[in-house]
Formats: structure tokens, C-alpha cells, sequence
């Protein structure tokens, strides 16, 4: 498999594009060539194009513009069972089996014809299991077993289906270390063994240890596209992030050292995996939390907040202690923005006004009973106009709003409200630029006049513009606490990934 | 900019307020439309008018215990959830208060069956709120369990009061008539009313005189006041329809005006969002529950009260007609949306669809069937409407495309088009 240049192209990508009704465009042209036998590495930021183009490869949604030829041949699948029935598989992040079935029965969940073929089918999964070098017990329920052989039985299922390639995407996200072990040995047996695999990863480890063949995705186009011989973290990295990583604007100086410490969090943990946090935040310092997607910095906020009740630790605001629930933290002084707006953040049928005005309700209201619906359209009407939200007026709906004004509408829910600790979960994501460089804007402002601001964003580069500490979590734990000023997007990058120490070198472009 | 695109209140013509928007009262406008199907039917059949004063009484009487569980079923389904079990807990309510009377007297044992029903929903409302089970199943047995209850209570067999002090106070609870005055000459003093406080309010806009929102309540209510003398519409309004719509008033009222409604609208919306800006979602909820389960305590007393008996399979399917009549109100099963009043409404047509074929003499073989289609037929409607609006606010949020028929949009939904083509995306 080492010589993979000579061998031949199972699935060629041409002028890939993919653009959505809505104007996006997530591929901008890709071209991308996997040899058979291969393990080929897809890496990419958040949001650089990777989910579209499996959905296009896959068959779950036609490309706009290029060809996809499998095998030689140029092909258009009707839906994903066509790209399956070609020999063509994708294992998803959240694999989906069903788990009131035994392992035996999900693996041939995708067997035609009438007959259950209990005897042939066993035979057939031992063999599978040979193939790829990991027992299973075929009768064992599949609800039982944790996710590492979860992934292990979506692998024999796409062996089962006679695939020639296995796309997975992000197989390990959420395994432990020995779990992950056990996929990344049968990636590269079954491999060895003439499987072809895609392989993404936000893991740069596994990446240079198991591929053959990386392609690097940014904003939508093949950035890079080299033999792993031939590639190093640094330029992996670079790749990656894409830009002169040297020269980001930078937020005001650090808080005074003196600054009353507004959010003191101790041995914070949850089951949801976060494990012994402890830091604090004074008044005006903005403290960003680094990590990777499922790295515990979301969960750390949601202790925080007491929105996951299962939390346990101490959070003081202030100086006084937090009772673990959301009303509490409300009533204390946090404002929380959430990560997914539409679920979490906002009611999307009820107007501007009544959602803006939510979370003070009881503090504008005539003897806390009586809401004064003026007061709130006239607040409605001042968030409107402070925050430039594009809207038809108060009683316009959060659903009408795009994704930026929408979430300016979140941050309105809190503004008015006195709130001193500020707690935001990706407050841009699926923003658009302008309203992105408005929404830091605001929350330097909000440090500016003395508020604590924790911030978890998975665009490193936007966190180091806007706080003035980083705290990188991995595994739930808060691993290093970095001066904004002193730290470089590629350090964060490699901390969050795991590579490299905190103190190390940064190469310089 | 954005001073631009707010929209204009009150600015245009004569526009239909939109609570009287077909969308948003369909279901007074079926109602309406079936008083006067039921109206020219009688008429023609050469019966007595239907529209007549003890008609109305009767039907509002028949309404009542239907009308008081379906306003506390809409509130239940406003906070996100699901009660089937209101059947059996009033049962259980008129069998703990006839079972208890010749120990502890009336006044305990009324209590005590309100102390049972809140039990009940209390149960519900924890099971369901902090276990987690979902409402439908944990009311399904409670629905089962209860009645199971009532069947232990009362040992099987029909609970009688015996006649006594007991007896009339229980009878008391709903004994007496209320005579109205002349209802033409309240509905003329109201409108008149709601005229001189819209005149009062808008006392600062110049031009009041030819608004016809101001106009239309002043001009009815003086003709009707004028009429008062000749025309003479009472009815006798039963103790219990007098406690339906005085629960539908302060229901109405908290869940419009109070920050206890608003917080119960925005639980039953998204309880996420909700909880995540501070409001106590799983009190609220609970609370729902608790009130549920006592108002169908009291309904079970009130039913007692005039048959001065309960048997234990008494008041059974009561729950699916309460949840008919709510849904027939546009209340949604998925929460945050409904409107006691709207479900009233829905309770008067089941009732007055029952009456009607009294009335005509329909074979009452029918009436099941027709209740179903126009459940069925109510739903559909409200699901269309609902997608349309959906649809409409999706395309009015999708960047400016060239629109086939750029004619086609109604003028409501054009607004955020307009703002979003100027300014929502670069």
C-alpha cells in the first residue's frame, strides 16, 4: 500500500461544487483522486466543506457542478443506497444502528430478500470478523456495547455490503484511547487487506500515522493534497488554518490585575465529561475556552450556567455561591447565549419582543405580575436599533430573521438586563462576516464596561482577537492558561490537538 | 433603515383586527356557522326557534363540566404536555366526596376530593416532569389506575347520598339559577364601553371620528341599547355554566395579561429556550398538572351534586371529548399554542352538535360519526393553515429569487420580504 501512486483511482472527484438554495457555496471546485487500497485522509476546519462533500460523494446530495467517476466510470447517484449498492460506504460520527438489535442482526440490516438466513449469516460474520481482526459476539445487543465497537459493527456492516470503500468521518471523536487504538489497527488491516478507506479526523496524530494520502479542505477547495511521507504537523497546520497566522488583531490589553474577580469556578466537574475545572474571571477580562468539537468546552459552560444539573463544583458570581440551575445563575447576574439558537436560545414563533424581554420578565412587569407589552416593544424597538438587527419591527418573528440577527436578538435578551457574567457558546457560528465582526465588537464592549466574558469558539483565530486569556481544554480538562497577547493561532491549534507543549517554538511562515 | 421597515401601526384603512382573522377565530366561525345551519333547520322543520333563551341556558348548562376541564386540559397542553387522566380523577373526586360525607361532613369531604384530584395531578406532573416518562403514558395509567381506585372506593356498586344537611349542601354547590339582565342591553352597554375606552386611548391621534375600530363598537352599542326596551333575550344561567365562565375569564385573563401566562407560553414553545433564560419550566409544568387534576376533582363533585350519586364507571371518555374540544379551539398538542376561550368554543360546538340532533330528531346513531369527521376536518384545517404560514415565512426568508408569480404572496407575509431583499444579506 506504500507505493499508492501506481495504483489504480477507485473515485475520482472533478470540479466538485456544491453550492445550497440559499447562495452558500460549501465546495468550490475540489478535486480529489483516492487510490484503491488506500487510507486517504480528509482533514479540514469546521465548516471547510468536509460534511458537504461526503453527503456528495455518498450520494444524500446531488453536486451542483463537476463529476464523480467511481471506478473509471463518471456516476450520479440517485440516493445513498445506489452509492452503497456500488460499493460504496459511509460510516457516520453518530453511527447509525439500531440498538435493540444484536450485532449479528445490524450487521445484515441491509440483507434483501425475504428469509432470515440465520446459519449463513453467522458463518459469513465470522469470517467478517477474521477480515477484520476484532471479536464481536454476534448475539449480543447492540445498545450494550460502547461506541468503539459501535464502529466496529458499521464496519463489518459496509464489509457486508460488499464495500470497495469506507468513508468515516470522525470514527474517533469520541472514543477513548484504547478504543481508538482498536478502529485505527483495523482501518489499517482491512486496508492491507485491499479496502479502500476516506479517513477524516481532526486527530493530526492518527492522520500522519494511518493515511497513505492527505487531503487538506479549506473554505470549500482542496487546499493541499500530498503522499503523508512527504508531510509534517507544522505544514499540516498551517494548511489547515490557511492564513499568515502571524499578524491577528488583537483585543485592549489584559484586565488590571486588580480587577475584582467576578466568576470563580472551582473543581467543576460533570458527567458529560468535565473533569476538575477551576479557574476565574475578573471584571472586563474576556477568557476564551480553545478546544476541539467535543473537547468538554460547551459541557464547561453549561456546568457553569447550571443548565446541566448533573454538574457538581462550586461557581460563585460575585462572591456568592450559584445553586446549581439555570433560574438561580439567571437571578445572580449570568446571561447565557447557547450554542444552537434555534433550540436553545430562542422561541422562533413568538415575536421579537416577547423574546427579548424573557429573561427580565419579572423585573419589567407591574408588581412582577403585570407585563407592560409598551415598556417591551419600546425595549424591542431600542435592541432593534442598538444592535443594527435587520428587522421588520418588534413583532416580526425570530424565524423570519437570518442567522446573525437572529442571534444579536439572544444577545438583546440579556443586554438590558444587568447581567455582569457573560457566558457565550459560539456566539458566531453560522453567522455571516459582518454581523460576525459586529457580534465581537459587542462583546469587547461588554468586557469594556466591566463585565466577565467566558467564550468558547472553535475559530481559534476569532477567540485570539477577542479575550484576553485562553484557557485550552482537551478531554474536559482545562490544560494550559495562555495570554491571548503571547499565544499564536498555530499554538492553539496544535495544544487543542494534543501536539506539541505549551511552551514550545512556534514556526514561523 | 430600520425606522423604515417597522411596521405601521394602525396607519391603513379598515382592516379585520387579527383576532377576528379567519386563521385565528376559525373555530367561532364554524361555531357561528352552525347555530345558524342548526337556526334554519329548526326553522324549516316548523320547530321552535333554536336561538331561544332555554335553549341557550340548556346548552350552556350541558357545556359546563365539559367546559371547565377543557380550559384546564388547554393550559396542561399550553405548558407542552398531555392529560388523559381527568376522566377517572373526577370520578374520583365525586366518589372520595360521597364516600367520605357521613364521616366527616360535606365541607371536609369536599376538600378532601380537591385534595385528591390535586394528588393526582401532582403525581402526573412529577412522574412526568422529573422521572422523565412521557405525559401520554404516565396519565394513560393514571387514567387506568385512578379508576381502578374508584372501583375499590365504592366497592363496585353506585355511591348515594343520603338525603340530610350533607345532601343539601352538596346540593347547594349547585343549586341555583342566575337570571341574566336583558343580554341585549349588556352587549349595547359593553360595546359602548369598549368604544369610549378606545376613543379615550387614542385621544391624541387627530381624526378619530372616521376610524371604524372606534366607529362600529359606538354605533352597535347605541343600537342596541336603543332595541333593549323592545327586544328581550334572558337566559338562566345554571350555577355550574356561572362557574365555567367565570374560570374561563380568570384563565383567560392570567394567561393574556400576567407574566405567570407568558412564562406557561414560553414553556410549552421551546421549554429549553425557556429554561435556559431563567424560567422555573418544570414548576410550571407541575403547577399545570396540579390544577388539571383539581379542577377535575371538582368537576366529579359538581356532577354528583345534581344526580346525588356517582357510579364508578361515571364521567368515563370524558378526558378524549375535554381534548377534542381543545384541539377542535386550535390548541396544539406540541404546546405553547392555544387559547382557553378558543377551547370553550370547541367544547360549545361537541355540545351543541349533540343538541342539535336532539332537537331535530336525528337518530343519535349518527352524532359519533359527524363529532369525528368535524374533529378530523378541524385538525386538517388548522395543519394546513399552520404549513401555509410555515411556507410563507420560509420563502420570505430565503434570499430574493425570481418569483414565478411575483403577484402570488399574500400582502401580511410581503413585509419581511421587502426588508430582507434590502438588507439581509451582502
Amino acid at each position: 500500500m506504500k507505493d499508492g501512486t501506481t495504483a489504480e483511482v477507485l473515485l475520482e472527484l472533478r470540479g466538485v461544487t456544491k453550492q445550497f438554495p440559499n447562495g452558500t457555496k460549501a465546495l468550490r471546485g475540489v478535486d480529489l483522486a483516492v487510490r484503491r487500497g488506500a487510507v486517504h485522509g480528509l482533514v479540514g476546519a469546521n465548516g471547510a466543506g468536509k460534511s458537504t462533500l461526503i453527503k456528495c460523494v455518498s450520494g444524500v446530495q446531488p453536486v451542483s457542478d463537476g463529476t464523480i467517476s467511481w471506478d473509471g466510470e463518471v456516476r450520479t447517484w440517485k440516493d445513498p443506497g445506489d452509492a452503497q449498492g456500488a460499493g460504496l460506504a459511509t460510516i457516520h460520527q453518530h453511527v447509525p444502528l439500531v440498538p435493540t438489535l444484536s450485532a449479528l442482526e445490524n450487521v445484515f440490516l441491509w440483507r434483501r430478500g425475504p428469509w432470515r438466513r440465520t446459519a449463513e449469516m453467522r458463518a459469513e460474520f465470522e469470517r467478517l470478523v477474521e477480515r477484520l481482526g476484532y471479536e464481536i459476539d454476534p448475539d449480543v445487543q447492540v445498545a450494550s456495547l460502547p461506541i468503539g465497537t459501535r464502529q466496529m459493527i458499521a464496519i463489518l456492516q459496509s464489509l457486508a455490503l460488499g464495500a470497495q470503500l469506507v468513508i468515516m468521518d470522525e470514527p474517533t471523536a469520541s472514543l477513548s484511547e484504547a478504543e481508538r487504538r482498536i478502529v485505527l489497527d483495523a482501518v489499517q488491516r482491512l486496508a492491507a487487506d485491499g479496502t479502500t478507506f476516506v479517513f477524516i479526523s481532526h486527530f493530526l496524530d492518527e492522520i500522519l500515522e494511518i493515511t497513505d494520502h492527505v487531503t487538506v479542505l479549506r473554505d470549500g477547495r482542496a487546499i493541499l493534497d500530498e503522499p503523508t511521507a512527504t508531510l509534517t504537523e507544522e505544514r499540516l497546520v498551517q494548511a489547515i488554518a490557511g492564513r499568515e497566522l502571524l499578524a491577528v488583531e488583537r483585543a485592549g490589553g489584559p484586565a488590571p490585575a486588580g480587577a475584582e474577580v467576578v466568576l470563580d469556578v472551582q473543581e467543576l466537574n460533570a458527567p458529560v465529561g468535565v473533569r476538575d475545572v477551576s479557574f476565574q474571571v475578573r471584571a472586563g477580562e474576556i477568557v476564551g475556552l480553545a478546544g476541539l468539537l467535543g473537547s468538554g468546552r460547551s459541557e464547561i459552560l453549561d456546568g457553569i450556567f447550571g443548565a446541566d444539573t448533573k454538574a457538581t463544583g462550586t461557581v460563585r458570581v460575585a462572591g456568592r455561591r450559584l445553586r446549581r440551575n439555570p433560574r438561580a445563575a439567571v437571578a445572580a447576574g449570568c446571561a447565557y447565549v447557547p450554542e444552537d439558537r434555534v433550540s436553545q436560545g430562542l422561541h422562533p414563533d413568538q415575536p421579537l419582543w416577547k423574546n427579548i424581554s424573557l429573561p427580565d420578565l419579572g423585573r419589567r412587569s407591574l408588581r412582577r405580575l403585570l407585563p407592560r407589552e409598551d415598556a417591551e416593544r419600546e425595549l424591542a424597538r431600542r435592541a432593534i436599533a442598538d444592535l443594527g438587527i435587520v428587522a421588520s419591527g418588534p413583532d416580526a418573528l425570530p424565524s423570519e430573521l437570518s442567522g446573525g440577527n437572529a442571534q444579536k436578538v439572544v444577545f438583546a435578551k440579556w443586554l438590558y438586563a444587568d447581567k455582569v457574567v457573560w457566558l457565550l457558546d459560539e456566539p458566531t457560528a453560522g453567522v455571516d462576516v459582518g454581523a460576525k465582526a459586529e457580534i465581537l465588537q459587542l462583546v469587547r464592549r461588554l468586557a469594556a464596561e466591566g463585565r466577565a466574558v467566558v467564550i468558547a469558539c472553535s475559530d481559534f483565530e476569532e477567540l485570539l482577537s477577542v479575550a484576553t486569556r485562553v484557557l485550552v481544554v482537551r478531554g474536559g480538562r482545562v490544560v494550559d492558561d495562555l495570554d491571548a497577547r503571547e499565544t499564536t493561532e498555530e499554538q492553539l491549534i496544535m495544544l487543542a490537538h494534543g501536539l506539541g507543549a505549551g511552551s514550545r517554538e512556534v514556526v514561523h511562515v | 433603515m430600520s425606522e423604515k421597515v417597522l411596521s405601521p401601526r394602525g396607519s391603513s384603512g379598515p382592516r379585520v383586527p387579527s383576532w377576528l382573522h379567519p386563521s385565528n377565530a376559525g373555530v367561532v366561525y364554524a361555531f357561528a356557522a352552525l347555530v345558524v345551519v342548526l337556526s334554519l333547520a329548526t326553522a324549516s322543520a316548523g320547530r321552535p326557534a333554536y336561538v331561544s333563551p332555554t335553549n341557550v341556558s340548556n346548552i350552556l348548562d350541558q357545556t359546563a363540566l365539559l367546559g371547565i376541564l377543557v380550559v384546564t386540559s388547554t393550559i396542561v397542553l399550553i405548558s407542552g404536555n398531555f392529560d388523559l387522566s381527568v376522566g377517572s380523577v373526577a370520578a374520583l373526586g365525586a366518589a372520595t366526596c360521597l364516600a367520605l360525607m357521613p364521616s366527616i361532613g360535606f365541607y371536609g369531604a369536599f376538600l378532601a376530593a380537591l385534595a385528591a384530584g390535586a394528588a393526582i395531578g401532582l403525581f402526573n406532573g412529577l412522574v412526568v416532569q422529573y422521572v422523565g416518562i412521557n405525559a401520554f403514558i404516565v396519565t394513560l395509567g393514571t387514567l387506568t389506575a385512578v379508576r381502578g381506585l374508584v372501583l375499590i372506593i365504592t366497592d363496585g356498586r353506585t355511591v348515594t347520598a343520603a338525603e340530610g344537611a350533607d345532601r343539601d349542601a352538596l346540593r347547594a354547590l349547585d343549586g341555583s339559577r342566575w337570571v341574566t339582565p336583558n343580554l341585549y342591553l349588556l352587549a349595547g352597554l359593553v360595546l359602548l364601553a369598549v368604544g369610549a375606552w378606545r376613543l379615550w386611548s387614542r385621544r391624541s391621534q387627530g381624526d378619530v371620528w372616521r376610524r371604524p375600530v372606534l366607529l362600529l363598537p359606538l354605533v352597535a352599542g347605541v343600537a342596541l341599547l336603543a332595541a333593549s326596551p323592545v327586544a328581550v333575550f334572558t337566559i338562566r344561567l345554571s350555577q355550574r355554566a356561572l362557574y365555567m365562565l367565570v374560570l374561563v375569564a380568570v384563565a383567560a385573563w392570567i394567561l393574556r395579561y400576567t407574566t405567570v401566562g407568558r412564562r406557561l407560553y414560553a414553556t410549552g414553545g421551546n421549554a429549553e429556550a425557556a429554561r435556559l433564560s431563567g424560567v422555573a419550566v418544570d414548576r410550571y409544568r407541575v403547577m399545570a398538572f396540579v390544577l388539571n387534576g383539581t379542577a377535575a376533582a371538582f368537576v366529579g363533585v359538581l356532577y354528583a351534586s345534581r344526580l346525588g350519586s356517582i357510579n364508578p364507571t361515571g364521567l368515563s371518555g370524558f378526558e378524549l371529548t375535554a381534548l377534542a374540544a381543545a384541539i377542535l379551539g386550535g390548541t396544539s398538542l406540541f404546546g405553547g399554542l392555544g387559547s382557553v376561550a378558543k377551547s370553550l368554543v370547541g367544547a360549545l360546538i361537541l355540545v351543541t352538535l349533540a343538541n342539535g340532533f336532539n332537537i331535530l330528531n336525528l337518530g343519535a346513531n349518527y352524532q359519533g360519526l359527524i363529532e369525528g369527521v368535524v374533529l378530523i376536518v378541524a385538525a386538517g384545517m388548522y395543519t394546513v393553515a399552520l404549513r401555509r404560514k410555515q411556507r410563507a415565512t420560509l420563502r420570505s426568508t430565503e434570499p430574493p429569487v425570481p418569483s414565478p408569480h411575483p403577484g402570488d404572496e399574500p400582502a401580511a407575509h410581503a413585509e419581511p420580504v421587502a426588508a430582507g431583499a434590502g438588507t439581509g444579506r451582502p
